[in-house]
C-alpha cells in the first residue's frame, strides 16, 4: 500500500525539482548582466544527486550549457572529491573543458547538506560580460589569449567568499563591476535552489533523494529507449561543409542506431584550426546530442538517464574536440553547426520526418568603437529556420540556440549605433513544398561619427546556404559586405570607417519538399507578401 | 438607486442588479452577431424582476471579452502599420527565439497587419529624441491616398523612439486625419502604450487599431440604446488592470478592456479582502479548464504592463500577441474541475493542461465524455457527493468515476486501489497549483505562508485547505457568491486610469524637476479621465518608479503619492537597494541605477461594502460522508454543514461545507466560521 502512494509522491518530487532549479534559472536570468544573457537565456541551472548525476534541469536555458553543465558537476568534483566540502563551500570554474566550452562561461557548483551528508548538488552557468583577454572575437591564436582561466577552485569557503578569486576577476574584466555581479548571482541562486531542495525534502521527510533519483533515472532510460527505438537501428553517415575562419573545414559523423542507444563519432572531422572557432568536445556533445533529442525525443527531460543514452565521440585534437590550448571563443560556431549534421544522418534513418537545414550558428553581432568614443554592442543576428516536413521553416528564428535578439531600440539606447533597416530578404528561403525561413537584411552605421570595429567570428554559411531536403532547394547564403566595398571573406576583425554601413544578410533556411508542389494559393500569398519574387515563382516552383 | 452590471463572456451574459436591499442576477446566452442584443435582454428582464425602468439606473458597468474575441478570431478591421522605412517586419521578426525549445513544430501567431499594409514612411527619431530625419508631406499624402484606396479601416502609427520623441506619430497622425477624415481610425503607439522596445509597442498599437472600430461602433450602439430606454446614468467600462474608466476612454484604448472578465474576478476577490481585513491576499480562482493566481496586497491586485493575447501554439507562454497595457497579473494554470488525468510517456502520473471542458465534460457527466478528470477524483474519494451537484443542474452518472479513474491511472500506474488513484489526481493537481503559487511569490519577493488564501470558481474550496496546508498557509477565505464572479466584480471596481512614461536613464543625473513636472503633468491627464466619474475629493494617486541595476533586466518597482511628487534620487536610490537585498540576497556597489520607467495611477477610493448577512437559523440533524485521505490510507468521517446555516460559531473538521455552487473541504486541523459579510473563514487549528 505505502509504495504504491509512492509513485504520486515520486511524481510530485520530480515535477518539483524541475520547479526548484527553474525558480534558480529565474533568479539568475533576471539578475544577469548584458542584454544578450537578460533576453535570451544564455545560462542553465540543475539539481543533481550525490552522486554527482544529474537529476532535473530548468527548462529555460540555452541547449549548449545542458549536456555540458551535466559533466561539469563529476568532473570538478574530481578535483576537489565531495570528502573535502562542508557546508557553505561553493566550487567554481571557467575552465572551457571542464565548463560550458569558453572562458565567458562560469559554473558554479554549490552542495547540499543534510546532518553533515552531502545530499546533492545545485549547479548553475552563466555567461560573464567580459573576462579580459581579447574580449568576444576569433582573434587569439590559443586560449591564453581569451581571458583568465580560473581551474577549479573555492568560491566560498563555509561563510567566507573568495574575495581573491573576485579580485582578479574585476582586475582583468572591462566591465568588473558587472561580472563581479554575475558571478555572486551564480552564488545566490544556487544558495536559493539548496534552501528549496532542503524545503521540499524536509516537507515530504526525505533524508536522501536515493529514491527520488532511481525512479527519475528509471523512468527516463525506458522512455529514451522507448523514444529513440522509433529510429530504425543502422548506421548513418553525414558530411558537411563550413566556412571556417579564412579555410573551409569539414564536419563528418557516423552515427550508429542500435537497441535504444545512439553514438555518434565525429572522427574524420577537420583539426583544430590556429583562430578561437574550434570547440571542446563537451560544448560538440552538447550541441550534437540537442539536435538528435530535439527530433526523438522531445518530451523527456534532461537527466543523466536521458543524456546517457546518447554519446558523442571523437579522436582528439579536431574542431569538434579541441585540446588546450586551441583558442575556442567563438566555439558556437562550430558546436551550433553539429544538429544539422545529426539530422543529416536521422533523415537516411526517418526519411521525410526531418526537418531542413537552417541558419545554423548565431550570428554574434559584436561592434566596438574604433575612434574617440569606447564603446561595445553586443546582438545577434539570425537567419531562416529549415522548414519542416509539415509547415514551412521559422523566419529570422535562432535554431539551434536558444537565443533572441536585442531590440533595436533597447541596442541604440545602449551604443552609438544606428539600425537603419532590418528586414526580411526576399527569396532568402529555400524553395519546397514547405519554403525555408527568411534571412533578414540589417544595415547598421555609427551615430556619432566615428570609426568602428566589427568582429565577423560567428558570420558562417557566407560560402554555401543549408541543404533543404526531400527535393527542397537550399536557402539563400549569407553576405556581409561594408558600404564602401569591403566583403566580408573571413572571420577577422573589420573596420566600419566613419559615414560608412555594414550590411548584414543572414542565411535563409532549407526548403522541403518538391517546390513545384507548393500549392498554388499558398504561393501566391507569399507573392502578395513579397515573400517570393514573381521570378523565383517562375524558375524554382514553375509557377505559371 | 440601481447599479447594473454587465460581463458578456464567449458562452454567457451575466448581467447583475444591485439595489439597497442586495443583488439580483440573470444569465443569458450571449448573442455573438450583436452583444448588445443579450445584455439589453438580461437588463430588461432584471428590471422586470424589479419593478423598475431604464430611468431608475444611475450606473452601468460593463466588461466584455469582445476585443478578445474580435483578436483570437481575427475579426478585427482592416488595418494598415505606418511605420519607419526599413522595420516594417518588425511585427514577424518578433523576439527571433523559439518559446520551446524542444519542439521543432512550433508557429508563430500571424501578424495582426498583413505585409502589404505594413507601410515604410521615411523618418527617423534616435533614441535620444533628436530627430534624425523629418517626415515628408508629399510621401505621408502617397499613403493617405493608398491608405483610401485600398478601402483601409484603421491605421496604426509605430515610428522608432516615438516613447521619447512622439513628434513625428503626432505630426503624422494630425495630416493622415486631415485627408482622411474621421471615417478611419489612427492609433499612436506613444499614446497607446508609450513604452520602449519597438515590437510590444508596435504590436500593441496594432491590436489597439484593429479592435477599435468594431468596439467603438458596439459601445456606442449600446450606450445609445440605453439612452433610447431612457437610461441617464454614467456608464463605465471594466479594465484589464482592475478599475473601471469612462466610455469615451474605452473606446479610445479598447486593447485595455482585454481581460476586463478575470479582472472583475480579481476586483471580486480584492472586495472580500478589504470586508474581511485580510491585507496580504493570494486569490486562487479554480474553474473548468484553468485555475488563476493573483497577488493581493492591502486589497490592491498585482498588475502588470506585459500580457500577451491570442496564444497561437497550444496556449503555450510566447506564443500570443504582446500587448503592454495595465493588466491584473493572473498566473494561468492548466488544472481546473475538468483536466484530464493520466499517464504520460515515462509512466508518470499527468494531470491536465488538457481538459475535457463541459461537453462532454468527466467521466461522471455521462455524456460519452471517458476521460478521468479531476471531478471525477473528487467524487471517487467522496470530497463532493453525486446528489445535488451544481445546485442540481447536472445529474451525474457517478459510477462512471472511479471506472475512468481505474481504466486512465489506477491500472496504468499499476496502483492498488482506485480510491488512492484517485487521491493521487487531487494531490498532484494540489500540487502543482501550490507550486505555481509558490513560484509566482518568490518572484514578486513574497512570504507566502504569511498570506491569506481567498478561494473562488466552482472548484476553489475543494482545493483550498490542502494547498494552503502546501504553502503553510493559516487563513482561508471562501466568498459568498463565489459563483457569480466577475459581474459583481465590476461592482466593487473603482474607477481608476494608469499611464506610464519611459524614462530610460540614470538615475544620478536624471533630470529631477523636468520629470516631476512630467509626472504632475501625467497626472492630471490621468486625473482629469477619472473625474469623468468620481468627485475630485475622492480620488487617490499614486507613482509607480521601475529601477533597475544597469544592465540587469531586474526590474523593481517603488510606490509613492502622485501628489506633490518632488524626484528624490538618493531617497529612491536607497528605497531601491534595500529592496534589491531584500530580493536578491546582496546588493551591487558600484553599479549605476537605471530609471526603466514611471507610471501614474488615478483612482477612486473605497467602495461601497456589500450587505451585511444574516444566518439562516436551525442546524437540523448532523449528517455525515466518508472521505478517503491519501495521508492517512483510509476513510474518514467528515460532518456536512449547509452553508446557509452557518453562524459565527466555530465548527471544527474534518467536515464539508456544501452550497448550491460549490462545495468547501475543512480538513483535519482546520475549523470554519461565517465572518461578518456571509464569507467563510477557514483557520488552521494550532497543533
Amino acid at each position: 500500500m505505502k509504495d504504491k502512494l509512492d509513485i504520486v509522491a515520486q511524481n510530485v518530487l520530480w515535477n518539483r525539482l524541475v520547479s526548484v532549479c527553474e525558480e534558480q534559472a529565474n533568479a539568475l536570468m533576471r539578475a544577469a548582466f548584458g542584454a544578450i544573457v537578460r533576453e535570451a537565456g544564455d545560462l542553465s541551472a540543475g539539481v543533481f544527486d550525490a552522486n554527482g548525476d544529474m537529476l532535473a534541469q530548468a527548462v529555460t536555458g540555452t541547449p549548449g550549457h545542458v549536456n555540458t553543465m551535466a559533466a561539469s558537476v563529476r568532473a570538478m568534483l574530481e578535483f576537489v572529491p565531495a570528502e573535502k566540502l562542508n557546508p557553505g563551500d561553493v566550487l567554481v570554474t571557467n575552465d572551457p573543458w571542464l565548463g560550458a566550452g569558453h572562458v565567458f562561461d562560469f559554473v558554479v557548483v554549490t552542495p547540499a547538506f543534510v546532518d553533515g551528508r552531502i545530499v546533492g548538488y545545485l549547479a548553475s552557468t552563466s555567461h560573464i560580460v567580459d573576462i579580459g583577454g581579447r574580449g568576444w572575437s576569433a582573434e587569439a591564436h590559443s586560449v591564453y589569449e581569451e581571458g583568465v582561466t580560473f581551474p577549479v577552485m573555492y568560491l566560498r569557503r563555509g561563510k567566507a567568499l573568495n574575495e581573491d578569486l573576485l579580485a582578479i576577476v574585476t582586475t582583468n574584466s572591462r566591465v568588473p563591476h558587472e561580472a563581479r555581479g554575475d558571478i555572486l548571482s551564480l552564488l545566490s541562486c544556487n544558495d536559493t535552489g539548496v534552501n528549496r531542495l532542503l524545503d521540499l525534502m524536509g516537507e515530504y521527510g526525505l533524508s536522501d533523494l536515493r529514491a527520488v533519483a532511481s525512479f527519475i533515472f528509471e523512468r527516463s532510460a525506458i522512455g529514451t529507449k522507448k523514444a529513440l527505438a522509433r529510429a530504425p537501428a543502422g548506421v548513418y553517415e553525414n558530411k558537411m561543409m563550413l566556412d571556417g575562419y579564412d579555410a573551409p573545414i569539414e564536419l563528418k559523423a557516423k552515427m550508429t542506431i542500435s537497441d535504444g542507444s545512439i553514438a555518434v563519432d565525429l572522427s574524420g572531422s577537420s583539426p583544430a584550426v590556429g583562430r578561437g572557432i574550434n570547440c571542446p568536445l563537451n560544448y560538440s556533445a552538447a550541441y550534437a546530442s540537442f539536435g538528435i533529442r530535439a527530433l526523438l525525443t522531445p518530451e523527456i527531460p534532461n537527466n543523466q538517464a536521458s543524456l546517457d543514452a546518447i554519446t558523442i565521440t571523437a579522436e582528439p585534437g579536431l574542431v569538434v574536440s579541441a585540446e588546450r590550448p586551441s583558442p575556442v571563443s567563438a566555439r558556437h560556431v562550430i558546436g551550433q553547426a553539429l544538429p544539422d549534421l545529426m539530422l543529416g544522418c536521422l533523415e537516411q534513418a526517418l526519411p521525410g520526418e526531418v526537418l531542413a537545414e537552417s541558419a545554423g550558428a548565431l550570428w554574434t553581432l559584436s561592434l566596438s568603437g574604433a575612434g574617440k568614443t569606447p564603446f561595445t554592442s553586443l546582438n545577434v543576428a539570425l537567419g531562416g529556420m529549415g522548414a519542416r516536413p509539415q509547415s514551412d521553416g521559422l523566419s529570422t528564428t535562432a535554431f539551434p540556440s536558444g537565443v533572441g535578439s536585442v531590440p533595436v531600440e533597447a541596442a541604440e539606447v545602449a551604443s552609438p549605433v544606428i539600425y537603419h533597416s532590418k528586414e526580411f530578404i526576399c527569396d532568402s528561403g529555400g524553395a519546397g513544398r514547405y519554403r525555408g525561413g527568411l534571412g533578414q537584411r540589417i544595415e547598421i552605421g555609427s551615430r556619432i561619427n566615428e570609426d568602428m570595429f566589427m568582429s565577423a567570428a560567428a558570420f558562417e554559411r557566407l560560402r554555401a546556404g543549408p541543404l533543404g531536403r526531400q527535393g527542397g532547394h537550399k536557402g539563400a547564403k549569407g553576405k556581409v559586405s561594408v558600404s564602401d566595398g569591403t566583403q566580408v571573406t573571413d572571420k577577422g576583425m573589420y573596420k566600419i570607417p566613419a559615414g560608412e554601413r555594414v550590411i548584414l544578410q543572414t542565411p535563409g533556411g532549407g526548403g522541403f519538399g518538391d517546390p513545384s508542389t507548393r500549392p498554388d494559393q499558398v504561393l501566391d500569398e507569399d507573392l502578395t507578401n513579397g515573400l517570393v519574387s514573381t521570378e523565383a515563382a517562375q524558375t524554382l516552383y514553375n509557377s505559371k | 438607486m440601481i447599479k447594473i452590471s454587465i460581463d458578456i463572456g464567449g458562452t454567457f451574459t451575466d448581467v447583475v442588479a444591485e439595489t439597497e436591499t442586495g443583488l439580483s442576477s440573470v444569465k443569458v446566452l450571449t448573442t455573438p452577431v450583436s452583444p448588445d442584443r443579450g445584455a439589453l435582454e438580461g437588463v430588461n428582464r432584471l428590471l422586470t424582476q424589479l419593478g423598475k425602468s431604464y430611468a431608475d439606473i444611475t450606473a452601468v458597468i460593463h466588461g466584455t471579452t469582445l476585443a478578445t474575441n474580435a483578436l483570437i478570431e481575427r475579426r478585427g478591421a482592416k488595418t494598415a502599420f505606418i511605420t519607419t522605412a526599413g522595420f516594417r517586419d518588425v511585427l514577424d521578426i518578433r523576439y527571433e527565439k523559439r518559446f520551446e525549445q524542444y519542439d521543432l513544430n512550433i508557429e508563430m501567431p500571424e501578424a495582426l497587419v498583413a505585409r502589404p499594409l505594413r507601410l515604410g514612411l521615411g523618418e527617423r527619431i534616435l533614441a535620444d529624441g533628436s530627430v534624425l530625419q523629418a517626415p515628408q508631406d508629399a510621401e505621408i499624402d502617397a499613403l493617405a491616398a493608398r491608405i483610401q484606396s485600398e478601402g483601409v479601416e484603421a491605421v496604426a502609427i509605430g515610428f522608432l523612439h516615438s516613447y521619447r520623441n512622439p513628434s513625428h506619430e503626432d505630426y503624422v497622425a494630425d495630416r493622415l486625419h486631415k485627408t482622411l477624415g474621421d471615417t478611419v481610425t489612427i492609433c499612436k503607439s506613444s499614446d497607446v502604450a508609450c513604452e520602449i522596445r519597438e515590437f510590444e509597442r508596435f504590436s500593441t498599437v496594432c491590436a489597439n487599431a484593429y479592435v477599435r472600430p468594431l468596439m467603438s461602433k458596439y459601445l456606442g450602439a449600446l450606450k445609445s440604446e440605453l439612452n433610447q430606454l431612457g437610461f441617464d446614468g454614467s456608464f463605465l467600462m471594466m479594465l484589464s488592470g482592475g478599475g473601471l474608466t469612462t466610455l469615451e476612454q474605452a473606446m479610445r484604448y479598447p486593447i485595455r478592456l482585454v481581460e476586463s472578465g478575470p479582472a472583475g474576478g480579481v476586483a471580486l476577490a480584492a472586495h472580500v479582502a478589504r470586508e474581511v481585513g485580510s491585507t496580504r491576499t493570494l486569490s486562487l480562482d479554480i474553474g473548468g479548464t484553468t485555475a488563476k493566481i493573483c497577488f493581493i496586497s492591502d486589497g490592491n491586485p498585482q498588475t502588470t504592463r506585459r500580457f500577451e493575447v491570442a496564444r497561437a501554439w497550444r496556449d503555450v507562454k510566447g506564443s500570443g500577441l504582446p500587448v503592454r497595457v495595465p493588466t491584473v497579473e493572473l498566473v494561468e494554470i492548466g488544472a481546473g474541475g475538468g483536466s484530464v488525468a493520466g499517464v504520460d510517456s515515462l509512466g508518470r502520473l499527468k494531470v491536465g493542461p488538457r481538459s475535457a471542458g463541459s461537453d462532454p465534460g468527466p467521466a461522471a457527466y455521462g455524456r460519452g465524455g471517458e476521460n478521468a478528470t479531476i471531478t471525477d477524483a473528487h467524487l471517487t474519494v467522496g470530497n463532493i457527493a453525486a446528489e445535488g451537484f451544481a445546485g442540481g443542474m447536472i445529474s451525474l452518472a457517478p459510477d462512471n468515476a472511479p471506472a475512468a479513474i481505474t481504466k486512465h491511472v489506477q491500472e496504468p500506474m499499476g496502483i492498488a486501489d482506485t480510491a488512492t488513484a484517485a487521491a493521487g489526481i487531487i494531490e498532484l493537481a494540489d500540487e502543482t497549483m501550490a507550486n505555481a503559487a509558490r513560484v509566482h511569490g518568490i518572484e514578486l519577493g513574497h512570504d507566502i505562508a504569511a498570506f491569506d488564501l481567498l478561494v473562488s470558481g466552482g472548484g476553489g474550496a475543494l482545493h483550498a485547505a490542502r494547498i494552503a496546508e502546501k504553502l503553510g498557509i493559516k487563513r482561508i477565505i471562501v466568498p459568498q457568491n463565489a459563483g457569480v464572479g466577475s459581474a459583481v466584480g465590476f461592482l466593487r471596481s473603482p474607477v481608476a486610469f494608469e499611464s506610464a512614461i519611459s524614462v530610460m536613464a540614470l538615475l544620478q543625473g536624471v533630470d529631477a524637476g523636468g520629470l516631476s513636472q512630467r509626472v504632475a503633468d501625467q497626472l492630471s491627464d490621468v486625473r482629469a479621465i477619472v473625474e469623468e466619474a468620481v468627485p475630485a475629493d475622492r480620488i487617490d494617486t499614486s507613482v509607480k518608479v521601475e529601477m533597475r541595476y544597469q544592465g540587469q533586466g531586474l526590474e523593481i518597482a517603488l510606490e509613492h503619492a502622485a501628489e506633490n511628487f518632488d524626484m528624490d534620487v538618493a531617497g529612491l536610490e536607497a528605497e531601491f537597494v534595500s529592496k534589491y537585498d531584500a530580493l536578491v540576497g546582496f546588493t551591487l556597489d558600484n553599479i549605476p541605477i537605471e530609471l526603466v520607467s514611471v507610471s501614474v495611477t488615478a483612482r477612486e477610493r473605497a467602495v461601497p461594502k456589500s450587505q451585511p448577512f444574516e444566518p439562516e437559523t436551525g442546524g437540523g440533524a448532523v449528517v455525515t460522508r466518508q472521505v478517503f485521505d491519501l495521508a492517512a490510507q483510509e476513510q474518514v468521517t467528515y460532518r456536512i454543514l449547509k452553508r446557509s446555516s452557518l453562524g459565527h460559531d466555530i465548527f471544527q473538521g474534518p467536515a464539508v461545507v456544501s452550497e448550491d455552487q460549490t462545495t468547501t473541504l475543512v480538513r483535519p486541523g482546520w475549523n470554519v466560521r461565517a465572518s461578518d459579510h456571509g464569507h467563510l473563514i477557514l483557520d488552521r487549528s494550532e497543533a
